[in-house]
């Protein structure tokens, strides 16, 4: 077991005009899970590979543990890598394909038998050891990747998106049996993936990446209550926060206030004049009856689901988008006021970043 | 309703049924009309032949005494034994029947124009020719044996062919009603054939049989001293057939194996104690390929009876017939393009296997080319010399492997920019001699083997070795060609397995770095057998192209020296053009098809075990 440290990091790759990753240093805590969340062509995939050494940084140092490995291959790293393809090896057994990092290790046979047996067992493969991977179901893949990648007790694990093909129902199941796992075996693990409920749900702390650049490192709860800047606030959570354009102005002894569209908000605000971005996250949005809120706004789109009902609204131009508990009765094409829980108000500066 | 189909189709069954096994009594009987002719034309030149020795010249000119001819005309005609009707032209003028109407001066001018003889009125007409100054004087007329039409239809094929339309017709109605079918047609393949083999034995023994009679008599009225009769005096009258001495034995035809040939034999008795044998192969061991054709022929029932119950049933789903007659629709352009020139070609070429060498005058003489072919050192020596030059695959193929990996690695990133040019120049650099002209490449390269001026002598010089002939000498020709060959086709061999190099998807190569894997390791336990369908097709087509090879061969070397080069396609060649004898040409080419059939074969067995299609 061990910690990883980025130190700017950078990646640039031949031929490209701009750096896949940008200054990122990071630390993953001993045992620690950590999750890369961006979208895709974020650099996050390219952070991992240079962790494992499939990269060459072009500027920076990689740390596992207190070892400086950046100009180590691979193999010397002792991680374990789970690839979003699982790359098993199509023309050898689950057997063998387990057993393939041990033996290019110089294990021992009987132990290598022993320790795929013990791994199989642990991830209920016990049946298919003898079948090749085109034989497998989609789970059945990703359980033999993990096998292959827990076999060898390594001091990181890294996944690369290692859920994404499958789909929705096992994707959950798998999550589940993912974090089982990290609880009995206590690893680090780094574990990338650009799905934000799959960050959520399995990180112990999550880093935001966008355009190769880190932009915020901190629990779930910190990055869902208090993201960094519009990119991290958009991105985590389902739908986004809504990001309205405004203006902040003094109004007088009611204190201060943002005009955004057709909303007037009044905020806890010291000091700012001019442009700005409100966010506020939907479930943080009321509807009322018309002039009784901060504002009026049209009612575009509803989404009854049944626990939550999602209601598309316009304010004078801007897209909002409330999210109200429970089945609510509201009329297309209608005119509602709109209130905003004053306490979870989000403020960004003119360049996005957060300044309350 | 049901009922109807029922009827419809046991019509239709016994319809096809009686068609073909109709078809098969016809092919047969015309088989025995031809032999017939045959015979009678082979009897007419005996007859003419033995006349040409018994009737002494006329003293005053060229000519025959014609008073002679008539005497031994008519006498032929008292002689015991005879089958045939004959008659004996002299000029246009009948001599044994005198009342009989002369011969039409247009048929005597055709038999002096064409050697060979002629059929005509139902008879067969052979020339007779004065020995003296060999000029056509009159003809000689064999008519067919006397069988009646209803010996003929009451052989072998009538009787199985009615059997096999009764079993078509119950077929449709019983149990396991195609394998009833098949025998019966099997049946009558095999009866049809009887009757050809038949009507061929036949032929030749009444040939044998009239031949005997003609030189006991000839014996007999030889003008010179009885007891002094010379076999070669006689030999005319056999025309191709050998004259043996012999032991005595009976007046009937037999069958003779001598020195693994069979031949047709009768005796014949030419005085006190004087026996001879003719000789002659017999007919119908030209007939194995009549067998493949009537049994393939009858077959051709079943199958259609097959057909006919796949189009019963497919009727009713209508869908299923439409698509496969779409199916069938598209396939139609590629399907008749295979079958004219693949498929065309190749069962033309069995024909051509199975007869003489074009100028025979035998309608096919079966396996004697492939025994012939088997017994001839030059072909064995073409063929260890294929062999030995196909090794030059092997050699390609590791090597181009090697170059492959080498590119890979440079052009795959790992290298810079410079080495991924460097890689993508050296990628085409290697492919230009492939795409290059076979025969300009050829004659290159014989520039550079020159013994004088050639490159290879020139940098061989340098290191103090000295000038060699490198063509010109049997042992380093063919390794020479084998060098060429290597050069030529490399690049496309590296250009294949780059492609399936860069086919193989990275994470697998990832995964086993991160595996901790050695590149050795990496490349033998996942890239070699990621890549194994790749090596095997060009392995496979390497061997396929090494077997077939020709140009090189024909350019540099015309397989000399000493055969020293002579490979198979090239023997092939000489038979078929510079020897003119397509049919051991036909017959040496499919030995080498199926050599090369049984390899590509066992190369899919034993490479294809574990390929991976990743």
């Amino acid at each position: 077991m061990a910690s990883v440290t980025l130190r700017g990091l950078n990646k640039t790759f031949e031929g490209a005009a701009q750096a896949a990753v940008r200054d990122v240093s990071l630390e993953v805590r001993d045992g620690e899970l950590l999750v890369l969340l961006g979208p895709s062509g974020c650099g996050k995939t390219t952070v991992l590979r240079c962790i494992a050494g499939l990269e060459d940084p072009t500027a920076g140092e990689v740390l596992i543990g207190d070892r400086v490995v950046t100009d180590l291959p691979p193999g010397e790293r002792d991680v374990a890598m789970v690839f979003q393809s699982y790359a098993l090896y199509p023309h050898l057994t689950v057997r063998e394909n387990i057993a393939f990092a041990l033996e290019a290790r110089g294990v021992a046979t009987r132990e290598i038998a022993r320790r795929v047996a013990e791994t199989a067992a642990r991830l209920e493969l016990g049946d298919l050891l003898d079948r090749r991977p085109e034989q497998l179901s989609g789970g059945q893949r990703q359980r033999v990747a993990l096998a292959r990648a827990i076999v060898r007790a390594p001091l990181l694990f890294l996944f690369d998106e290692p859920l994404s093909n499958l789909d929705a129902p096992l994707r959950i199941e798998l999550r589940a049996e993912l974090l089982a796992l990290h609880r009995a075996l206590r690893t680090t693990m780094v574990y990338v993936t650009h799905d934000q409920v799959e960050a959520m749900t399995m990180g112990q702390r999550i880093a935001v990446l966008h355009e190769g650049r880190l932009r915020q490192v901190g629990t779930p709860a910190d990055v869902y209550e208090r993201p960094a800047d519009i990119f991290v606030a958009r991105l985590v959570g389902s739908p986004g926060m809504n990001v309205l354009e405004g203006r902040g102005r003094g109004r007088g002894d009611e204190g201060r206030v943002v005009e955004a569209g057709s909303l007037v908000v009044p905020v806890a605000l010291a000091e700012y004049e001019g442009q700005l971005f409100l966010g506020v996250r939907p479930e943080h949005v009321g509807l009322c009856a018309v002039d009784q809120g901060v504002g009026n706004a049209d009612v575009l789109v509803v989404e009854p689901r049944g626990n939550e009902t999602i209601v598309h609204l316009n304010v004078a131009g801007q897209a909002l988008v409330a999210r109200l508990p429970g089945l609510m009765d509201v009329q297309l094409g209608t005119r509602v006021g709109v209130k905003l829980d004053r306490r979870r108000l989000h403020l960004f500066d003119a360049a996005g970043i957060r300044i309350a | 309703m049901i009922g109807d189909r029922r009827w419809v189709l046991t019509a239709t069954a016994v319809g096809v049924a009686g068609g073909i096994a109709a078809t098969a009594l016809a092919v047969s009987r015309w088989q025995e009309g031809r032999f017939e002719r045959a015979a009678a034309l082979r009897i007419a030149a005996t007859t003419a032949a033995y006349l040409a020795v018994v009737v002494p010249a006329a003293s005053d000119s060229t000519d025959f005494d014609l008073s002679k001819l008539l005497v031994q005309a008519r006498a032929l005609t008292t002689l015991p034994g005879r089958t045939s009707a004959v008659e004996v032209y002299h000029g246009t003028a009948p001599l044994v029947d005198a009342t009989a109407p002369p011969l039409p001066a247009a048929a005597l001018a055709t038999l002096r124009r064409e050697a060979g003889g002629g059929w005509r009125d139902g008879r067969a007409l052979m020339p007779l020719v004065d020995p003296a100054c060999q000029e056509v004087i009159g003809a000689v007329a064999i008519g067919p044996a006397r069988t009646g039409a209803a010996a003929l239809l009451l052989r072998w094929a009538l009787p199985a062919g009615v059997l096999a339309v009764l079993v078509a017709a119950g077929a449709v109605a019983g149990r396991r009603p195609l394998r009833q079918y098949t025998v019966a047609a099997l049946l009558v393949g095999v009866a049809a054939y009887a009757d050809v083999r038949g009507a061929a034995r036949r032929a030749t023994d009444r040939w044998l049989v009239e031949t005997r009679l003609l030189l006991q008599e000839a014996a007999t009225r030889l003008p010179t001293p009885r007891a002094r009769v010379a076999l070669g005096d006689l030999a005319p009258l056999v025309g191709t057939a050998a004259l043996v001495a012999a032991d005595s034995a009976g007046p009937a035809p037999d069958r003779l194996r001598v020195a693994g040939r069979r031949y047709a034999v009768v005796a014949a008795r030419l005085g006190a104690g004087r026996w001879v044998q003719v000789r002659t192969e017999a007919d119908e061991g030209f007939t194995t390929g009549w067998l493949v054709l009537l049994v393939g022929l009858a077959l051709s029932g079943p199958l259609a009876l097959r057909g006919l119950r796949w189009v019963e049933q497919a009727a009713r789903r209508r869908q299923e017939l439409r698509e496969t007659a779409a199916a069938w629709g598209f396939l139609a352009p590629a399907a008749l393009h295979l079958a004219l020139f693949s498929f065309g070609p190749m069962v033309f070429a069995l024909y051509l296997s199975l007869r003489g060498s074009g100028t025979a005058a035998r309608p096919s003489i079966g396996l004697g080319n492939f025994a012939a072919h088997l017994r001839d050192p030059l072909a064995w020596v073409a063929l260890r010399n294929t062999v030995l030059y196909a090794l030059y695959v092997p050699v390609s193929v590791a090597l181009a492997l090697v170059v492959a990996l080498v590119l890979n690695h440079a052009g795959g990133g790992v290298g810079g920019r410079r080495a991924r040019r460097a890689a993508r120049l050296l990628r085409a650099a290697f492919l230009l001699p492939y795409v290059a002209s076979v025969v300009a490449v050829a004659l290159l390269w014989q520039w550079m083997y020159h013994p004088d001026f050639g490159l290879l002598n020139y940098l061989l010089s340098f290191g103090g070795v000295g000038p060699h002939d490198w063509l010109g000498s049997s042992r380093t020709a063919l390794i020479a060609v084998m060098l060429l060959s290597i050069w030529a086709q490399v690049g496309y061999q590296i250009a294949v397995l780059l492609a399936g190099l860069e086919n193989i998807p990275r994470a697998y190569v990832d995964a086993a770095r991160v595996d901790g894997a050695t590149a050795w390791r990496r490349f033998r336990r996942i890239t070699w057998p990621l890549l194994r369908p790749v090596t095997l097709f060009v392995l496979v087509t390497g061997i396929i192209g090494a077997f077939q090879v020709f140009t090189y061969v024909h350019v540099l070397t015309r397989g000399g020296p000493l055969h020293a080069t002579d490979v198979a396609v090239h023997r092939i060649y000489q038979t078929a053009w510079e020897l003119q004898q397509f049919g051991p040409a036909s017959a040496l080419s499919l030995c080498l098809f199926l050599i090369l059939f049984g390899a590509t074969w066992a190369q899919f067995r034993l490479l294809g075990r574990r390929v991976e299609y990743a």
